[in-house]
């Protein structure tokens, strides 16, 4: 089809002009992917999608939404009412926010699918690292905007989470009070902060944007990795990105779609984990939860952050565990990649993912004795996991890497 | 093989949501079963009466306008019910309770709270309003006086007083009280997101579509890719 286009006049005045030819040939019709990649290598073209939907989604949002901390009658406020509106009022609003709220959850669960792919294959080792490491920006931004997005309801969840999160910024010592007040824009949450959470909520997707381009750019210098994290050399070894790849991602993209609808139109709240019980309750200064959690992509960074006593070490521990990512691929210093081919390593990773898991469950769940021993457990074996990385090259015996696929 | 690996990962994150969705909230009783149909007129009409006579004395369910009550298709009152309904309130107004801040504050200590997202905005949602309703009992330790003490609530010290009368009733009004109680819930969890049978219909024509669609591209992945070997 794509053939057929390229011979019509009007392609040749438009390739005249822009090189389009060139661009299409290299960038799709002869762009080099291995022929082995299985199904984790769908979740790129997920994200991306996702990222589409939530800006589409988000800007029929913003047309209706007032982000305005004004009360109004029964103790809501005017942007609590501005989303009941479009939940009842605007037609069709309750499936562009449903899409919206539930559209946040998918995303971040493919693209810590897409990222536990990296880990395990190995595809943040050379030379792909600075592709891993504009993927660390791109989960950054994301979870910062998806904070921010979280406050706009004005529930109650929305309210306290940001109350805790901005808090944490008072811990930095010397500016950690001036931080804080910037962050907010006053001494509490309120009218002000809210306005400038709206504010980045809606410019951070535009930096995901450039950046997820960037990130684009960059694997298309270095090509995919592959599920054996060989180079591949030999031209047999690789199919054009489109046809084959272009219906691999179309069927990937169908399958996850019918799965995101069924959750939209059937399950949206998800039991409380993508919308909140408490997020239902308007925000109220005045009553705190009796359990204040953020939203289960959150969690395991939360549950880090709770398990030391001092709120300085917690919040250096929070940051740090995002920050260790960023030097992933100087720390793995195996010259193998996939973890196919390292014993050791593969253990190490299926145990960190579980990891991440328990430390989810531990920052979603009401706090006791015993979860923060396990969130204290867990998070030592977070950091441990990083740390270790140098050291397996000295004693991990990797099993012979194949020549070629 | 890889494939059913994926995909069993995925389906046992989506079984995680649904497997903790009847968490029981924090009364310490086991909430009971709401008998509830969200698509059935007569039992959300009746729910409605029994907002009107008994809840909105003090409750109000601002987002629930009264031309709502004749446009959603599920309650369909006429024009000359909802005129007798909302008196000299317009149609476009939420069903406000007359109750003032100020007499609540007087009476119960606080002002109650708006029922329009009452459901979803607590654990348990339509099982913990039923059994709320049906859950006022006389204080085992006598501290709580009676009207006060119900067995669902959050540290069972309730402001609201026991409002179908559930403590006193006769055993012979038994079923007709759980009615009640029933279709109040019905109806709460109807009005908390009134185009939710709309939403279920049509995503039945979605999922449904998205299916077929995926089948199709998944033959043609599959065709595309049969002379690649590996």
């Amino acid at each position: 089809m794509i053939e057929k286009l390229m011979k019509t006049q009007l392609f040749a005045w438009v390739d005249r002009r822009t090189g389009a030819e060139a661009i299409i040939k290299s960038q799709l019709t002869e762009y080099p992917a291995p022929k082995n990649l299985n199904y984790m290598w769908n979740f790129g073209s997920l994200a991306l999608l996702m990222l589409v939907l939530q800006i589409v989604t988000g800007i029929f949002l913003v047309m209706y939404y007032k982000p305005s901390a004004e009360a109004t009658f029964g103790g809501f406020t005017v942007a609590f009412d501005s989303v009941e509106r479009i939940m009842r009022d605007i037609n069709f609003g309750w499936l562009i926010r449903y899409m919206h709220a539930v559209g946040a959850s998918m995303f971040f669960l493919v693209v810590y699918l897409h990222m536990g792919r990296g880990m395990y294959y190995g595809s943040f080792k050379e030379p792909r690292e600075l592709l891993w490491i504009i993927g660390v920006v791109i989960l950054l931004i994301m979870q910062g905007a998806a904070f921010f997005g979280y406050l706009l309801p004005w529930g109650q969840m929305s309210f306290w989470g940001a109350t805790v999160i901005t808090n944490l910024f008072g811990a930095i010592p010397v500016l950690g009070d001036f931080v804080t007040q910037l962050l907010v824009g006053g001494f509490a949450i309120g009218d002000p902060t809210l306005n400038r959470f709206f504010s980045l909520h809606y410019l951070f997707p535009l930096l995901l944007v450039a950046i997820v381009g960037g990130h684009v750019h960059a694997l298309h210098v270095v090509h995919s990795n592959n599920p054996d994290g060989i180079d591949l050399h030999k031209p047999e070894e690789m199919i054009p990105f489109h046809p084959y790849y272009t219906i691999k991602d179309a069927f990937g993209v169908a399958f996850f779609l019918t799965i995101y609808a069924y959750i939209v139109f059937f399950n949206p709240q998800f039991a409380g984990y993508f919308i909140e019980v408490d997020n239902y309750v308007p925000a109220n200064n005045l009553s705190t939860p009796a359990h204040i959690a953020p939203v289960w992509y959150l969690t395991p960074w939360y549950t880090i952050l709770r398990s030391f006593e001092s709120k300085l070490i917690g919040v250096l521990a929070m940051g740090g565990s995002l920050a260790i990512l960023f030097l992933l691929p100087f720390l793995c210093k195996s010259a193998v990649r996939s973890a196919r081919f390292r014993p050791v390593y593969q253990i190490m990773v299926i145990m960190f993912f579980i990891d991440v898991i328990i430390l989810g469950y531990c920052g979603h769940s009401a706090p006791t004795p015993t979860l923060k021993i396990v969130g204290q457990l867990s998070t030592a074996y977070y950091f441990l996991f990083f740390v270790a990385l140098p050291f397996l090259p000295k004693f991990e015996k990797t099993k012979p890497v194949p020549e070629g696929i | 093989m890889k494939l059913t690996n994926t995909l069993l990962a995925i389906s046992a994150i989506a079984v995680m949501g649904f497997s903790t969705s009847a968490m029981a909230s924090g009364g310490g009783a086991q909430l009971k079963h709401a008998e509830i149909d969200v698509t059935n007129q007569e039992q959300l009409r009746r729910g409605l009466t029994v907002f009107t006579d008994v809840c909105m004395g003090c409750h109000s369910a601002k987002y629930i306008t009264y031309r709502g009550l004749m446009s959603y298709p599920e309650i369909g009152l006429t024009r000359e019910a909802v005129d007798e309904l909302r008196g000299d309130r317009s149609l476009m107004s939420g069903m406000i309770s007359d109750m003032s801040v100020e007499d609540a504050t007087e009476s119960y200590g606080k002002y109650p709270p708006d029922l329009s997202l009452i459901v979803p905005g607590r654990r348990g949602g339509a099982d913990y309003i039923y059994s709320l309703m049906t859950g006022f009992e006389h204080d085992p330790d006598g501290k709580v006086p009676d009207g006060n003490y119900n067995a669902f609530y959050p540290g069972n010290r309730i402001a609201m007083p026991d409002p179908l009368s559930w403590l006193e009733h006769d055993a012979s009004e038994t079923e007709e009280l759980e009615q009640q109680a029933h279709d109040v819930s019905a109806f709460l969890a109807f009005i908390a997101d009134p185009h939710q049978n709309e939403r279920r219909a049509i995503g039945c024509w979605v999922v449904g579509f998205l299916l077929l669609l995926t089948l199709v591209l998944w033959r043609l992945k599959v065709e595309v890719w049969k002379d690649v070997k590996h």
